[in-house]
């Protein structure tokens, strides 16, 4: 092998394992090497699964060398959001409350997976329940950004982006509630993928807005996420809001978009207040797109102006009800101090749940109760169907509609302290959410200070092919993805 | 503007069953007013002939439900593996008085 | 104190658990009785990243109950989260159905002593029970093997009057469930329950005035008790405090009947109504019926128990009292009906089934059922008795004979005794009648005499002599041929 095994994209790597070029045991042993030597300064992982890396590993190995059909996935290093089950391993959420939590299934995203042969290497990190646009809510400790460790990744999927931006996995799961796959992916100069709701089975996915969270992939390119869609994106019977559809061709269709066909259509009133070095970044993007033959036309998504404000009723709201069960009662941490019943939620939950989380919990309660309920969440739930029929409308002009993936390229740790300045970092990923629409980032550049920024593609529901389409059209005419964060390049 | 206080926090507290450190209260009770004050921008909207987005779908996910089957069960060793207090094969608790 | 110058206010609310194989959510064993946390999965034990899957069968039976009671089945119904803590609920929410539920309106057709009577329903709806709490003295355990059984809440109007009525009411429900085989019912099992809201006011009164409600009673008989009892409570209070704000005097309240000290006990107060936070089920898609469906269940309905009652009076000629009785046992009346399938006098077999066979059986706890004698031989004794092929007498005799062997047919058991077979040959009757008539004469002459009595006399004379064994008729023939003869 000349390349670095880290250069190569996970399609590569599986085709380089399949023709016998490498073993599934050197693989794993080089990529658990890699996080073993970066995981303390990004802070990437929560927990490093080792031994059943190899142990599957050599599964892998022998398979193949008994001639047997090998996965789509074999060879490939994956890490896993630690919000989503593995069987018989932890589960923390990134919260002190399961920080002993086993498993006692597998999320349906994952069994898949490892179905296709996947090399499972660890958990990663994560904003406590998934609630957080930095991954400073983590309980554990932040991660870090692979393009300056002085800066945020993102959130909440901070450390599957961490850990695809330095190449410590070829492949991550995320999870996206308001921007949680893109956002971090956008930060760290990745592709990340939120499918249409209800295209990729929430089954094992700790819920936290129910009507919002999907799984997605986080990769070092387009085709690679369509490699994981096409083994993730499957009707699943447990889980009731999965979509009734046959799988789809992500890979095979990839290349066949023409977009001189095609038109995009951009808000350019909603992003009237973006950032400039964000604005020049985002229209040269345009203008690449415009050279490969696009038309782009101006839309209305002022609604999305209050997408912040819709989102932030609605998830609470169902995060309130989904977190209740975190009681200590039948799992988690119980409080040692509980004496009476009262105490032992209380307590347990005093002691388990970080500020953001408690801050979440209470204002998804207030919103639901009664005397607010019509004020906040019913009215919501009202615009919401205005911020639906707007994409409609939208497209009936446009094949897809094109916005920054966030207001800003990754910022210092610690240096947002302002609630509602935290929640405006996913102003242009949650329309996505509230609409149940497919919508990647792929990177676009990157600032004056070298950090990535994201452009994001947001189609019909149900068009994922078209959206990845898209993207690896725009990711082949500018290469970024080719781009891997200087710290992490080498060894 | 929401008038959220120490009464309505503490009221709060009690139906999440949360209990809040002072520093956390101290916080709450200067960022909560500020979040929910911007909700109400939500007001500027007119929704009187819109009706409530309860599911996103366009096509519903399913009309299939669940046959009536026996699956899945889970181990009462599994089961009780993660609880933090146990006996006699039921999760144990603080005794739970009926109080009028 | 005047009783009946005051109306009683009672709306019920029925807690049924359904009988399906799996829980509604979630596929675990629905099943009572096991050892705790053994009929468990994910879903119902409420892990983090479980979802619920509806049950189509719990979803039939709902259908089903509604078309049984003529209601309106909502072809749109979704589910609801009711957000409270309690160690007994694995989420912290229950699953109900708050503002559109599967089942609306509907009425229950019942006989209350002679009476007939309608009482409306507003509503029933799907949702999943709790898991249980054991308490002990310094803990409690909780065991989640009930936890997600599918439950069917039926709530009545606030139309009932009595707690006679009540108790009509709830049986007629739990006849309904029966019948279509929806629950077991079994109350000592919980799989049948009511709470009731109940207030009282002066007879023409429109306005309702406050009302208690009381909850989980799980028989009939405390049903009857804590209704009486409230209701008697509610009206000293109105009258012996004629001047006080009916509020203060009835507040609202929560209370369970004590069966020991036959008194409700109060388990909290509502001072704060419970905020529930209901908002619909974002992880369930609304349940979507099409008519065909409905309607096949529809055409598919068993025969439901007013409808039975019904063809026994009114077909069958049975007595109102023995078609009650029948109605209010289904496995008895199942077992009666086949019975009649294979004979078909039905008043016979009636009364062969009830009384004789019951009443042989009462002192040792057992049922015809239970003993296992199988219906067709039930059948099969009646015909025997029709076709004279033994007399009522020898009748009962082989029924003794049936309850020691329960799986002897009755023609085996005549085959087999010879103290069974009639005796029918005039020849070995004839002296045995000669014989009472010599015996007799003081009755021959009053029979002579025009009294028919002592005929009878004579005829039981000459049956006990052959042991009951002789063909009434053939001893009846001789004794008029030779009393006659004596005379002329």
């Amino acid at each position: 092998m000349t390349k670095k095994l880290h250069h190569l994209s996970a399609l590569e790597l599986n085709r380089a394992f399949i023709e016998g070029q490498i073993r599934a045991v050197d693989i794993a042993a080089y990529f658990l090497d890699r996080i073993q030597i970066h995981n303390p300064k990004l802070g990437a992982f929560l927990s490093i699964l080792a031994e059943r890396a190899l142990i599957q590993a050599e599964a892998i190995d022998l398979k193949r060398s008994q001639n047997k059909p090998l996965g789509r996935l074999a060879g490939v290093p994956i890490a896993i959001k630690d919000n989503m089950h593995i069987l018989n391993e932890i589960t923390t959420c990134g919260s002190k409350f399961l920080k002993n939590y086993r498993a006692p299934f597998d999320a349906t995203a994952v069994h898949l997976m490892e179905q296709e042969d996947a090399l499972i290497l660890g958990k990663t990190n994560l904003d406590e329940f998934a609630m957080g646009s930095s991954n400073e809510n983590s309980a554990f400790f932040p991660a870090h950004n692979p393009w300056n460790v002085k800066c945020v990744p993102g959130g909440s999927s901070g450390g599957s982006a961490a850990a695809i931006g330095a190449r410590l996995s070829l492949l991550a799961t995320g999870s996206d509630t308001g921007g949680s796959i893109r956002q971090p992916a956008g930060l760290c100069g990745v592709v990340g993928f939120k499918p249409t709701y209800g295209r990729v089975s929430r089954f094992g996915l700790v819920a936290f807005g129910s009507s919002l969270d999907q799984i997605g992939p986080i990769t070092t390119t387009v085709a690679d996420a369509a490699l994981a869609m096409e083994v993730i994106g499957r009707h699943c019977p447990q889980d009731s809001t999965s979509l009734t559809l046959p799988p789809e061709s992500y890979l095979d269709t990839l290349n066949n978009t023409n977009l001189s066909e095609i038109t995009f259509g951009v808000p350019w009133h909603f992003l009237e207040n973006l950032a400039p070095e964000s604005r020049t970044n985002f229209s040269n993007s345009l203008d690449v797109l415009k050279g490969l033959g696009a038309k782009i036309i101006d839309i209305d998504l002022d609604i999305c102006k209050y997408a912040i404000a819709i989102y932030y009723i609605l998830a609470t709201a169902e995060a309130s009800t989904n977190l209740a069960r975190f009681d200590g009662i039948r799992y988690g941490e119980r409080s040692s101090q509980a004496k009476i019943l009262d105490d032992v939620y209380e307590l347990s939950r005093e002691e388990g749940f970080g500020a953001e989380v408690k801050k979440r919990v209470m204002l998804g309660t207030y919103v639901l109760s009664s005397g607010y309920q019509d004020a906040y969440y019913k009215k919501a739930q009202k615009v919401r169907t205005l911020v639906i029929r707007s994409f409609e409308r939208a497209y009936d002009r446009c094949d897809a509609v094109l916005l920054p993936v966030s207001p800003s390229t990754a910022f210092p740790l610690h240096s947002i302290h302002d609630p509602i300045q935290m929640y405006m970092q996913d102003i242009f990923t949650i329309p996505a959410n509230l609409a149940g629409l497919p919508a990647i980032s792929v990177p676009s550049g990157f600032d004056n200070n070298g950090l990535p920024f994201g452009l994001q593609f947001i189609g019909p529901q149900m068009h994922d092919v078209p959206v990845m389409q898209y993207a690896h059209a725009y990711e082949m005419a500018t290469l970024y993805t080719r781009k891997i964060a200087p710290a992490f390049e080498g060894t | 503007m929401s008038n959220f206080d120490e009464h309505t926090l503490a009221n709060l507290e009690k139906l999440c069953r949360i209990r809040c450190t002072p520093e956390e209260k101290k916080e709450l009770l200067l960022s909560m007013g500020k979040i929910l004050d911007y909700m109400h921008q939500l007001n500027e909207i007119d929704t009187s002939n819109v009706s409530a987005c309860n599911y996103v779908l366009q096509e519903m996910a399913g009309t299939e439900l669940r046959e009536d089957e026996i699956g899945d069960v889970l181990s009462r060793e599994q089961f009780l593996a993660n609880a933090p207090d146990q006996i006699g094969g039921m999760i144990r608790v603080p005794p739970v008085i009926k109080i009028p | 104190m005047n009783d009946s110058s005051w109306e009683p206010v009672i709306g019920l609310e029925i807690h049924v658990e359904l009988n399906t194989k799996s829980k509604l959510f979630s596929s675990a064993p629905n099943r009572f009785g096991d050892e705790p946390n053994t009929n468990i999965t994910v879903v119902c034990t409420g892990q983090p990243g479980a979802l619920p899957s509806l049950n189509k069968e719990a979803v039939r039976k709902a259908v089903q109950f509604g078309l049984a009671v003529n209601a309106k089945i909502n072809l749109i119904s979704h589910f609801d989260r009711k957000s409270y803590f309690y160690p007994d609920s694995p989420r912290n929410f229950q699953i109900t159905q708050y503002d559109e539920p599967i089942v609306i309106g509907g009425a229950v057709i019942v006989d209350v002593e002679g009476e007939t009577k309608i009482f409306g329903i507003h509503h029933a709806h799907l949702e999943d029970d709790a898991g249980m709490l054991k308490h002990f003295n310094t803990f409690a355990g909780v065991d989640y093997n009930r936890a997600g059984a599918p439950l069917v809440e039926i709530v009545s109007l606030p139309c009932i009057h009595s707690a006679k009525d009540a108790v009509a009411y709830a049986s007629a429900i739990r006849s309904i469930m029966l019948y279509l085989d929806a629950s077991d019912c079994n109350m000592e099992e919980g799989s049948l329950r009511f709470d009731a809201n109940i207030s009282v006011r002066k007879k023409g009164e429109e306005i309702l005035r406050p009302k208690i409600e009381i909850k989980n009673m799980n028989s009939f008989h405390f049903l009857e008790i804590a209704l009486n009892e409230e209701i008697r409570r509610q009206i000293s209070l109105y009258t012996e405090n004629p001047n006080q704000i009916w509020e203060k005097l009835v507040p609202p309240g929560t209370y369970r009947f004590d069966p020991n000290s036959k008194t409700l006990v109060l388990m909290r107060r509502k001072e704060s109504a419970d905020d529930y936070r209901y908002f619909p089920e974002p992880d369930l898609v609304p349940i979507r019926l099409t008519q065909e469906y409905v309607d096949s269940i529809q055409s598919a309905l068993p025969e439901l128990p007013q409808d039975r009652y019904r063809r026994y009076i009114t077909t069958l000629g049975l007595s109102e009292h023995a078609a009650s009785v029948l109605i209010n046992d289904k496995p008895l009346s199942d077992y009666f009906e086949a019975a009649l399938r294979l004979y078909p006098n039905p008043r016979l077999l009636c009364n062969w089934i009830m009384v004789e066979f019951t009443g042989r059986l009462a002192e040792g706890g057992k049922t015809i059922l239970s003993l296992g004698i199988p219906p067709a031989n039930i059948a099969k004794l009646a015909q025997m008795i029709d076709e004279n092929r033994i007399t009522s007498r020898i009748a009962k005799s082989v029924a003794d004979d049936m309850v020691k062997n329960p799986l002897l047919d009755p023609e085996t058991i005549v085959k087999n005794n010879p103290d069974y077979q009639p005796v029918s040959d005039p020849s070995e009757i004839e002296p045995l009648v000669d014989q009472v008539i010599s015996e007799n004469s003081q009755t021959v002459a009053d029979y002579r005499a025009g009294h028919e009595k002592a005929f009878a006399y004579l005829v039981g004379q000459v049956m006990k002599k052959t042991r009951g064994k002789a063909s009434p008729q053939v001893v009846n023939e001789l004794l008029r041929k030779k009393i006659s003869i004596a005379l002329s």
